[in-house]
C-alpha cells in the first residue's frame, strides 16, 4: 500500500443532538410520509363533500365546536413541554427533561380526555354515510398518532428517570419533540378542515 | 490533511473492525443481521423467487391463451392467477428488487458503512417478507384475489367480491408499503447525511441520484395507495365505511384518483433506479464520464415531478371533464422530454466512448431499443381519442411490458451481471449471459409485439378466451411461443448465476475498471465495507490516482462509528455511533404481522398488532447495555 493522505475526524464530536443528525432527519421524512396521508384525507374529504348536496347528510349534527376548541389549549400548551424537555436534552439536564416530558403528557391527556367526551356527542359512526367514514378516518388516524406518540414520549421519560441513558435516547427526546411539534401542527390544519370548513363553506350547493 | 505511513495509526486495525461490523454467528444470528449487505441480498434474492412465482402465473395465462376456446383454466382461476400475476410483479417484484439494489449498493457508493438506520432496514425487509408470504398463505386457503392487481371497486367491494381474497390484497399492500417507505428514508438519509467527505451532491453517481428521486416518490406516492386500498377499500368492505360505496353517497372514481396518484408514480418508482443503473454501466463501459451529467439529474428530478401529474391518464375511459383531461395529456407527454434528453445523453456517451460489449451492455442496448418502443407507444396513449380507443385491450397490455420490461427489467438483468462480481466475488459466464440475453431479447418481443395487434384488432384484456375466427390466433400462439421463450432465456440466467456464484471466475475488487467507490471495497465487501472511509475530490473517484485521494483516520473502529456530513457539500460535520444487531426489528415485524393478518378477519387485530408492535419498539429502542460511552 502507498503511502495515502489523511483526513483526520477524531476532533469531531462524538454525537450531535440537533437537526444536523441523521435520526433528525428520519424523523422529519417520517413526519412528511404522515402529512401526506393527512393531506389525501383533506383531498379525500372535500372530494365527497362536493359530491353530495347536503354536507352531513339529514339527521346528523356537525362536530361540537366547543369541546375541540378548548382541547386545544392543552394540545398547544404541550408544546412547551415537549420544547422544555428537546431544549433539556441538548443540554443532558435530566430534570428538565422529566419536567418538559411530564408537562407534555399531561396537558396531551387533558387533550385526549376533552376528544373522548367529544366523541361521545357525536351523531354518527364510520357507517352512517361517507361523511361519516372520513370524518372517522380521520379522527381515528389522528388519535392513533398522538397515543402513539404519547407512549414513546412515557418510554423515554422512563428510561431517563432510570438515568441509565446515553446520547442516543437525548436524540431520542429530541427527535420525540419534533414529532410531537407535528402532531399539534397537522391536528389545527384538521381542526380546520373538521369544524371550521363545513361551517364557513359548506352551506347547499 | 497531514501524511500517515502504513504502519501507525493511520491505517485500520482490521481484526476490530470486523469483530465490531459483524453480524452474529448462526441462525440468530442470520435472523438478527443489520447488515446493508446482507439485508440487500434478501431483498434481491426474495424478489427475484417472486419474479420465479409471477412468472409461471404468466406461463399459465399464456397457455390458456394459446388457443381459442381452450380449457386449460376455467375463468375463475385465470381471474385469480392475472390478479396474482400483476400484485406479485408490481408489489413483491419489481419494487423490492430495485430496494434491495439500492440497499446493497448506496452505503457502498457513497462510502460509508451501512445504511443510516440498519434496525429500520433489518423491519422493513420482514415485513415485506410477511407480506409476501401473507399472500401466497392466503392463496394456499383458497382467499385469492381476483379484482385486478388494482382492485377497482365496485367490482372490489363487498358485494361482488366476497370472501377474503380481496381483503389480503389490501392488507399484503399495508405491509409492502411501510417496507418501501422504510427503505426510502433510510436510503434518503443515507444519501444526503452520510456522504464520503468531498462528495459533493454533483459528485454522486448517478445510481444514487436516481435512488434519491425514487425515494422522495415513494414518500409521496405510498400514502396515497395506502389511503386506497387500506382506508377506502379494506374498511369498506370490513367495518361498512362508505368510501368507495355508490350506494351511500361514496364514489367508486374516489378509489381511482388514490390508486393512480400512487399507481403512475410506481411504474417511475421501479423506473428510476434502472436509469440509474444504466448511467452507472455505461460509465465504466466506455471509459469516459458520463456525458450531461447535469442533464441527466435534472431530468431524472423533472421525471420525478411530472410522474405526479399524469394519473389521470390511467382513467380517460372514466367520463372525467375533458379540459381537465386535456392537462393530463399534455403532462403525459411530457414525460417524453426527459425521458428523450436521458436516452440522448447515453447515445452521446455511447458515440464518444471506447465501448466495451460486455453482457451488461447487450442488456442496456436491449434496454434502449424496448423501452424506446414502450416510449413511443406510451405518447401515442396519452392522446385522448387513441386512448379510448385501445383502453383496456391488449395494445394497453403491450405497452406497459414493453416500458416496464424493457425499462426496468433488462436494465436490472444488466446491473445483474455489472455487479455479481461484488455480490459475490466472481464473475458470471460472459458467453452464456450473452445467450441468455439474446433468447430473452427475441423472447419478449415474440410475446409482446404482437400485442400491439392484438389489441388494435380489438382482443380486450383480462379475458379468459375468445372464439375462433376473429384473427386473434396466430398472435396469440405468437405470443404463448414467445413467453415460452423468455421462460428458457430465465433459465439459462439462473444457471448461469448458480454456476458462477461456486465457479465463476475470480473478480477481484474491480474488474471493470470502473469509476465509483463501491469497487475500491472488497468483492464481497468486508462488513465494515472499507478499512477506512474514502475521501472524494472528483465525480469519478476510481478514475483518480490513489495518491491524489485522501482516506478517512480517526473513526473509533471498537465501536460501530459512521461520519456524518453535510448535505450539500459533505464536509464532515459529526461523528455518530450506530446501534448493534439485534432481534427486535423481526420481532416487531412478527407483531404487526400477526395483528394485520388477524385484521381482515376481526377489525380488532388492529389492537393486537399495536400493542406487540409497541413492545416490539420499545425492545428495539431500549438502551443497549453496556451504553455507549462518551469520546
Amino acid at each position: 500500500m502507498s503511502e495515502r493522505r489523511t483526513l483526520d475526524v477524531s476532533g469531531l464530536p462524538p454525537y450531535d443532538i440537533s437537526s444536523h443528525s441523521p435520526l433528525f432527519w428520519g424523523q422529519a421524512l417520517m413526519c412528511v410520509i404522515e402529512g401526506s396521508l393527512f393531506c389525501m384525507l383533506i383531498a379525500t374529504y372535500f372530494y365527497l363533500r362536493l359530491s353530495v348536496d347536503v354536507w352531513p347528510g339529514p339527521g346528523i349534527h356537525l362536530p361540537n365546536l366547543t369541546y375541540s376548541s378548548w382541547a386545544l389549549v392543552p394540545l398547544i400548551a404541550s408544546c412547551g413541554g415537549a420544547y422544555l424537555a428537546d431544549e433539556a436534552a441538548k443540554k443532558n439536564d435530566r430534570a428538565g427533561m422529566l419536567l418538559g416530558s411530564g408537562l407534555n403528557l399531561g396537558l396531551a391527556a387533558i387533550f385526549l380526555v376533552l376528544r373522548a367526551i367529544e366523541w361521545n356527542t357525536f351523531t354518527f359512526t364510520w357507517a352512517s354515510d361517507t361523511y361519516g367514514s372520513i370524518v372517522w378516518a380521520i379522527l381515528f388516524l389522528h388519535s392513533y398518532d398522538i397515543i402513539a406518540d404519547l407512549l414513546v414520549t412515557a418510554v423515554l421519560m422512563v428510561i431517563v428517570a432510570s438515568g441509565r441513558y446515553g446520547p442516543r435516547q437525548l436524540l431520542g427526546v429530541h427527535v420525540d419533540s419534533v414529532l410531537w411539534y407535528f402532531l399539534v401542527g397537522i391536528w389545527i390544519l384538521l381542526y380546520g378542515v373538521l369544524y371550521w370548513a363545513p361551517r364557513l363553506i359548506g352551506g347547499p350547493r | 490533511m497531514t501524511t500517515a505511513p502504513p504502519e501507525t495509526q493511520g491505517y485500520a486495525d482490521l481484526a476490530v473492525l470486523r469483530k465490531t461490523w459483524s453480524s452474529k454467528p448462526r441462525f440468530l444470528g442470520w435472523l438478527s443481521s443489520i447488515n446493508h449487505q446482507e439485508i440487500g441480498r434478501r431483498y434481491v434474492i426474495t424478489a427475484f423467487i417472486f419474479l420465479l412465482i409471477g412468472g409461471v402465473e404468466a406461463l399459465l395465462m399464456r397457455l390458456q391463451l394459446a388457443k381459442p376456446e381452450n380449457t386449460f383454466l376455467s375463468a375463475g382461476r385465470y381471474n385469480q392467477i392475472f390478479t396474482l400475476h400483476g400484485t406479485t410483479m408490481m408489489f413483491l417484484f419489481a419494487v423490492p428488487v430495485m430496494e434491495g439494489m439500492g440497499i446493497y449498493l448506496v452505503p457502498l457508493m457513497v462510502g460509508t458503512r451501512n445504511v443510516a438506520f440498519p434496525r429500520l432496514n433489518a423491519f422493513g425487509y420482514w415485513m415485506y417478507l410477511a407480506g409476501g408470504v401473507f399472500l401466497y398463505a392466503c392463496a394456499l386457503f383458497n382467499m385469492i384475489p381476483d379484482a385486478g392487481w388494482f382492485a377497482y371497486p365496485p367490482l372490489s367491494g363487498p358485494q361482488f367480491s366476497t370472501g377474503k381474497g380481496v381483503d389480503a390484497w389490501a392488507q399484503m399492500i399495508t405491509f409492502t408499503e411501510i417496507s418501501a417507505m422504510c427503505v426510502a428514508v433510510e436510503l434518503i438519509v443515507t444519501i444526503l447525511k452520510m456522504r464520503a467527505p468531498g462528495m459533493s451532491l454533483n459528485r454522486m453517481p448517478m445510481f444514487c441520484w436516481s435512488m434519491l428521486v425514487q425515494s422522495f416518490m415513494i414518500i409521496f406516492a405510498m400514502p396515497a395507495v395506502m389511503i386506497a386500498s387500506t382506508v377506502f377499500l379494506l374498511n369498506d368492505r370490513t367495518i361498512g365505511t362508505h368510501f368507495v360505496n355508490p350506494a351511500e353517497g361514496g364514489d367508486p372514481l374516489l378509489y381511482q384518483h388514490a390508486f393512480w396518484f400512487f399507481g403512475h408514480p410506481e411504474v417511475y418508482i421501479i423506473f428510476l433506479p434502472a436509469l440509474g443503473m444504466v448511467s452507472s454501466i455505461l460509465e465504466t463501459h466506455t471509459r469516459r464520464q458520463i456525458f450531461g451529467y447535469p442533464a441527466l439529474v435534472l431530468s431524472l428530478v423533472g421525471n420525478g415531478f411530472i410522474a405526479f401529474g399524469l394519473w389521470v391518464h390511467h382513467m380517460f375511459a372514466t367520463g372525467l371533464p375533458q379540459i381537465g383531461e386535456a392537462y393530463f395529456t399534455a403532462a403525459s407527454m411530457m414525460i417524453a422530454i426527459t425521458s428523450g434528453v436521458q436516452i440522448f445523453c447515453w447515445l452521446a456517451t455511447l458515440w464518444s466512448g471506447r465501448l466495451k460489449a460486455t453482457a451488461a451492455v447487450h442488456f442496456v442496448f436491449g434496454f434502449l431499443f424496448i423501452f424506446v418502443m414502450g416510449g413511443m407507444t406510451g405518447v401515442m396513449l396519452a392522446s385522448i381519442p387513441l386512448d379510448l380507443q385501445a383502453h383496456d385491450t391488449y395494445f394497453v397490455v403491450a405497452h406497459f411490458h414493453y416500458v416496464l420490461i424493457g425499462g426496468a427489467l433488462f436494465p436490472l438483468f444488466g446491473a445483474f451481471h455489472y455487479w455479481f462480481p461484488k455480490f459475490s466475488g466472481r464473475l458470471m459466464d460472459e458467453r452464456m449471459a450473452k445467450l441468455s440475453f439474446w433468447i430473452l431479447f427475441v423472447g419478449f418481443n415474440l410475446t409482446f409485439f404482437p400485442m400491439h395487434w392484438l389489441g388494435m384488432i380489438g382482443m380486450t384484456r383480462r379475458v379468459y378466451t375468445y372464439i375462433p375466427g376473429l384473427g386473434w390466433d396466430h398472435a396469440n400462439l405468437a405470443a404463448t411461443i414467445g413467453a415460452c421463450v423468455i421462460l428458457i432465456g430465465g433459465l439459462i440466467f439462473i444457471i448461469n448465476a448458480l454456476r458462477s456464484i461456486g465457479s465463476g471466475a475470480r473478480a477481484g475488487n474491480d474488474p471493470w475498471e470502473a469509476s465509483t467507490l463501491e469497487w475500491e471495497a472488497d468483492s464481497p465487501p468486508a462488513p465494515y465495507n472499507f478499512p477506512n472511509l474514502p475521501v472524494v475530490t472528483s465525480r469519478t473517484p476510481l478514475w483518480t490516482p490513489p495518491a491524489e485521494r485522501p482516506i478517512v483516520v480517526g473513526l473509533r473502529e471498537d465501536r460501530r462509528e459512521i461520519l456524518v456530513t453535510e448535505v450539500l457539500d459533505a464536509q464532515p460535520h459529526h461523528r455518530s455511533v450506530q446501534p448493534r444487531p439485534t432481534l427486535w426489528p423481526m420481532l416487531t415485524a412478527l407483531g404487526f404481522a400477526i395483528g394485520l393478518a388477524g385484521s381482515i378477519f376481526y377489525f380488532s387485530s388492529y389492537y393486537v398488532a399495536s400493542v406487540l408492535g409497541m413492545i416490539g419498539l420499545i425492545g428495539w429502542f431500549w438502551p443497549e447495555r453496556p451504553l455507549e460511552v462518551e469520546g
